[in-house]
């Protein structure tokens, strides 16, 4: 009897050193393959964007345009974590979980990460990393809601941000930290809502806070070492490439915006990130900020062993209206004009989609994707810059309507600043080459606040030179492109803007949401509406979908934050009634 | 008063004015500091008007400063109430403007069309308007560049924010 004890026990020992049995879970390990080949593992979701191009798309097929009307909820999970801080009264729940071999990774508005097992059919919670964020601290300096839009996973390791400008290392098994570093500076303004982004052994990093006045950057921190490699700033200084499109002489530079708040895509053969640079400030007075303002509202490669950036490309130069150019960008490979081109897509805040050579940053087409455009008569189709700017001069204009210290009330602008798409990721069916949009239809106004010449930001005040306001009510609509021949296909309309990223799938489908509350399925073909189903609180997250055992999910965190229900309630009407919740709930058949 | 009745026609700033004389304010509860800040962070005043009440801009709009603004008291249970027409100040009384209701300045949303104010997120009641006054008129009205006092008194000791206003102060920065 005891030799029979002892015999077990030698053997459990061997396989705990193994590491197989002990903890009745073997820890998957992220490797760099699996993240460059993560397409062809799509019973997981193992990025941000899902892949490193972006596409939002899975090959997943056992849900279908045949049986989407059978999808019902197989299970729910309630993720805690609505609690306010600083300015926001509740924290929101922007992320995507990501998925890997049957575990979730979800993660709320203050940085909180849940892991799930989801393996059996059901979320079951396995364990809690809670940072213990500084709410107040990071809340008041946060624009636009208690955010944070997801992990990234590597190794053994799951790394996320928080709020108050940390980047953590939590370790996959036991869920502790296993080492965190600050990064971002809020005592400068600066947090962090990002999703960061696994590029070979580093882990990039970007920042929020261009309406306080920051200065943007991208930072890698070495995986192995959690120190930093390197930091890039977005906007530069006198000396530096881009320094001369400062043409101020107050150094506005040092408060010139340029956040980075979402998640970058890559490219492994070119080796190269590919990131999107967000507005100047301050937001509305371009007077104190003379010149082009690079590289706000652009696109940057980035060398990812240096920082470097190798090159980039503008959508809205000496920006008058807030038109980020953070939104994310879609790579593909593809015929135009009967010609090939490496593509990287970008629906612009501005509303225009752009594709953009990724191998050199040269201009392709850009085709508008919402109904209304007042800031400019349109895109040259040469270079790519807006048919109003004017090369010569350092204020830009474009059509006349933006506000300024001329004129400090502006007419209509559309799209208004949340732009014709906002940072909900748009999904790329490459079967059908079609590229959906989740659009927000929207026009605002802003009046002008100039700054003194020697006035200067001060650290945690809003630098926004003024104020917005909006005249009318928002509506949305999902739109698909042709991305062959650069143009609309087709356009639905929606009550709401499209508040959550957007899901394609080898199934046909087409899935996203409502601010509303509901999750929604689309034929992928003409977009007629399939399936609807009631979560009963508010949406703002891109949905994924995962397998286990050969049995597909849909998935996604419900439960409302972002801008618009704080500060723009009159234009969303009825959002007023949704309450937030932090919950993750999956669909299958 | 004059600024607040610059944008409105001459009929509507005469019933404004037969208003605020007749309507003897009937909101006034007893100070309850505790009640009026949370209601000063609950219903996002401190979104525009700032930790401070010194206003400026954000996505809000370009708030007033509370801290500079000679507003009366009952001017400013009317501005909450009511908001202010052709400006971004919400209205935070749940009638306001609807349908034939006219209690603020004489009009309903009819009337007043696109300069109607926005409606905040979050309806007050009158108490809760007028212990939201009481603190602005206590805490924050005519009191200057804020300091570390007004921090801790917002923020608590124990916040960041004052711990390093203590030290700017210490080191004879101004903050």
């Amino acid at each position: 009897m005891v030799l029979k004890l002892i015999r077990w026990l030698l053997l459990t020992a061997v396989f705990c050193v193994a590491g197989s049995v002990c903890a009745g879970e073997t820890i998957s390990e992220t490797t760099g393959e699996r993240l460059l080949g993560a397409a062809n593992e799509p019973n997981n979701w193992l990025h941000h964007h899902g892949t490193y191009d972006a596409h939002h798309f899975s090959s997943l097929a056992e849900i279908n345009r045949d049986n989407i009307g059978d999808l019902k909820v197989a299970w729910t999970f309630a993720l805690g974590g609505t609690d306010g801080g600083g300015i926001h009264p509740t924290a929101g729940l922007e992320a995507t979980p990501l998925v890997e071999d049957g575990f979730m990774y979800a993660i709320d508005g203050w940085g909180v990460v849940t892991k799930l097992d989801v393996g059996e059919g059901r979320g079951k919670f396995v364990w809690r990393m809670d940072p213990g964020t500084d709410k107040d601290w990071a809340g008041e300096v946060a624009c636009c809601g208690v955010n944070n839009r997801g992990v990234a996973l590597w190794g053994k390791l799951v790394l996320s941000h928080t709020l108050d400008g940390r980047l953590i290392a939590t370790a996959k098994d036991t869920g502790e930290i296993a080492w965190e570093r600050q990064i971002g500076a809020p005592e400068s303004g600066e947090t962090i809502t990002v999703a960061p982004l696994i590029v070979k052994d580093m882990v990039i990093t970007g920042v929020s806070g261009g309406e306080f006045g920051i200065r943007g950057w991208l930072e890698a921190t070495d995986l192995n070492s959690g120190k930093r490699r390197w930091r890039r700033h977005t906007i530069p200084s006198p000396d530096e490439p881009g320094g001369d499109t400062w043409a101020d002489d107050h150094e506005a530079y040092k408060t010139g915006g340029g956040a980075t708040w979402i998640t970058g895509s890559y490219d492994s053969e070119l080796d190269l990130i590919y990131w999107g640079v967000g507005n100047p400030g301050p937001d509305w007075d371009r007077h104190y900020r003379p010149g082009d303002n690079l590289f706000s509202n652009s696109t940057i490669a980035v060398d990812p062993d240096t920082g470097e950036i190798k090159f980039h490309f503008q959508y809205t130069p000496n920006d008058p209206f807030d038109y980020d150019g953070v939104n994310e960008h879609v790579l593909v490979d593809t015929e135009y004009k009967d010609k090939s081109h490496k593509m990287m897509l970008h629906a612009d805040r501005n509303g225009y989609l752009y594709a953009i050579n990724r191998a050199d940053g040269s201009f392709i087409y850009a085709t508008p994707y919402v109904k209304r455009i007042t800031w400019t008569k349109g895109i040259d189709p040469d270079s790519g810059r807006p048919l109003d700017y004017d090369p010569e001069a350092k204020i830009q204009n474009y059509a006349g309507v933006a506000s300024s210290r001329d004129k400090l009330k502006s007419d209509l602008i559309c799209p208004g600043l949340m732009g014709g798409k906002n940072w909900m990721p748009m999904a790329y069916n490459p079967n059908r080459q079609i590229l959906y949009i989740p659009v927000n239809e929207s026009c605002n106004a802003t009046s002008t606040s100039p700054v003194d010449d020697d006035g200067k930001s001060i650290p945690r005040e809003w630098f926004t030179a003024g104020g917005m306001h909006n005249p009318e009510r928002f509506s949305g609509s999902l739109v698909a492109i042709d991305v062959k021949a650069g143009k609309m296909t087709k356009r639905i309309d929606t009550e709401y803007p499209v508040l959550s990223g957007v899901l394609a799938t080898a199934g046909d489908l087409v899935f996203t949401a409502t601010p509303d509350g509901d999750v929604v399925a689309y034929d992928a073909e003409n977009l007629e509406e399939l399936w609807r189903f009631p979560t009963g609180s508010g949406l703002n997250a891109p949905v994924i979908t995962y397998a286990v055992d050969g049995k597909q999910y849909i998935a996604l965190s419900v439960g409302l934050g972002g801008t618009m229900p704080k500060w723009w309630i009159e234009a969303v009407p009825g959002l007023e009634n949704v309450n937030p919740s932090a919950m993750i709930f999956a669909f299958s058949l | 008063m004059i600024n607040l009745l610059k944008h409105l026609p001459v009929r509507l700033r005469l019933a404004l004015s037969l208003y605020v004389l007749f309507m003897a304010s009937p909101i006034h509860a007893e100070p309850n500091a505790g009640l009026g800040k949370s209601v000063y962070k609950k219903a996002n005043c401190v979104g525009c008007h700032k930790w401070h009440g010194g206003g400026g801009g954000s996505y809000g709009g370009l708030a007033l400063s509370l801290r500079d603004t000679p507003l009366s008291r009952e001017a400013l249970i009317l501005v909450i109430r009511c908001g202010r027409p052709a400006t971004d100040m919400p209205y935070h009384y749940r009638k306001a403007y609807k349908g034939s209701n006219r209690e603020c300045y004489g009009s309903n949303s009819a009337s007043l069309g696109d300069a109607t104010p926005p409606r905040a997120r979050y309806f007050l009641s009158d108490r809760d308007i007028g212990a939201v006054v009481d603190y602005i008129q206590t805490d924050i009205q005519g009191r200057g560049t804020p300091g570390y006092d007004d921090c801790v008194a917002f923020w608590g000791a124990d916040a960041r924010r004052c711990k390093l206003m203590a030290q700017a102060q210490l080191n004879g920065e101004k903050k």
